[in-house]
């Protein structure tokens, strides 16, 4: 396997406060029903949105992808991240059909050495609320973006 | 519902983790990663995967997610952290688990802080991780 070019760790400690253009998004109720779907259960009641939504409506209401994720990262490849931890909180249920206001940021971003490897560990935080302002989730997503191991 | 700290979360089954499932999911995040739709690509990894696809992490957590609200309700959920030592396959049977670790009040509401894991039967934990769980008002505890 050729060795990838890692990036210079200033380069990345640099991500750390990068801004996402935010933006806003509502969960359709057939995206809803598919994502149900996936997990294997029925739909929830009541215009409830299925809480695994809190992965993709801040990612695409911030106004960014998994791609530029990736990207910003300076991922090898899209093979080359993994996952460290979701860490979700929910001040109110998620529901279909609202329309959300997503503020998103890298949180933090460093390189970790480690006895046999190392790798780049970007942690992404986004703030959901309604558009009223009022606080609905918060989701902080944490990758890891090896470095010449996969 | 007369929760105790230590009482088991009722198990939730995935009998067989799909890989039509992944393709959809992939759509819908509009996630690239072809590590949960090309069997050819985990298999070209050096992780001793074979021929079978990769789970979202969104996915795997859902099954945790259906745990908690089987038990405790839809929109029940308040916290969830998950860490992921594994990965999850196509093909897999994997059960979510869990346990209450506290009990607490906020704001009127009971709250239940819970162990709660994703496991195979041959390969063990594969997610793991935190979740706060409102059950009821305080005043419908027992």
């Amino acid at each position: 396997m050729p060795a990838h070019i890692v990036p210079a760790q200033a380069e990345i400690e640099a991500l750390a406060g990068h801004r996402f253009a935010g933006g806003e998004y509502r969960i359709a109720h057939w995206e809803n029903v598919l994502l149900t779907g996936c997990t294997g259960t029925e739909l929830l009641p009541d215009g409830l949105a299925h809480p695994s939504s809190l992965f993709h409506l801040p990612i695409a209401g911030a106004g960014t992808s998994i791609a530029e994720m990736f990207a910003l990262g300076k991922a090898e490849s899209d093979l080359s991240i993994m996952i460290e931890s979701y860490e979700w909180e929910f001040y109110q249920p998620l529901r279909e059909e609202i329309d959300y206001r997503v503020e998103g940021a890298i949180h933090s971003s460093q390189r970790i050495q480690e006895v046999d490897r190392e790798y780049d560990r970007i942690q992404f935080r986004f703030d959901i609320a309604l558009t009223s302002g009022e606080p609905v989730a918060r989701s902080l997503v944490t990758w890891h973006y090896t470095r010449n191991t996969l | 519902m007369s929760p105790a700290v230590g009482d088991p979360i009722p198990e939730w089954v995935m009998p067989e983790v799909s890989a039509e499932r992944m393709r959809t999911m992939a759509a819908l995040l509009r996630d690239p990663n072809p590590l949960h739709w090309d069997r050819d690509a985990v298999a070209s990894l050096p992780l001793n995967l074979g021929r079978r696809t990769i789970n979202q992490g969104p996915l795997g957590l859902g099954y945790m997610v259906n745990m908690l609200h089987a038990w405790a309700g839809a929109g029940s959920i308040r916290r969830m952290v998950t860490r992921f030592p594994q990965v999850v396959l196509d093909g897999e049977e994997v059960i979510a688990r869990g346990r209450i670790t506290n009990l607490h009040s906020a704001a009127g509401e009971l709250l239940a802080d819970c162990s709660i894991w994703l496991e195979h039967a041959e390969r063990g934990i594969l997610l793991e991780g935190e979740a706060t769980v409102s059950l009821a008002t305080d005043n419908q505890a027992t």
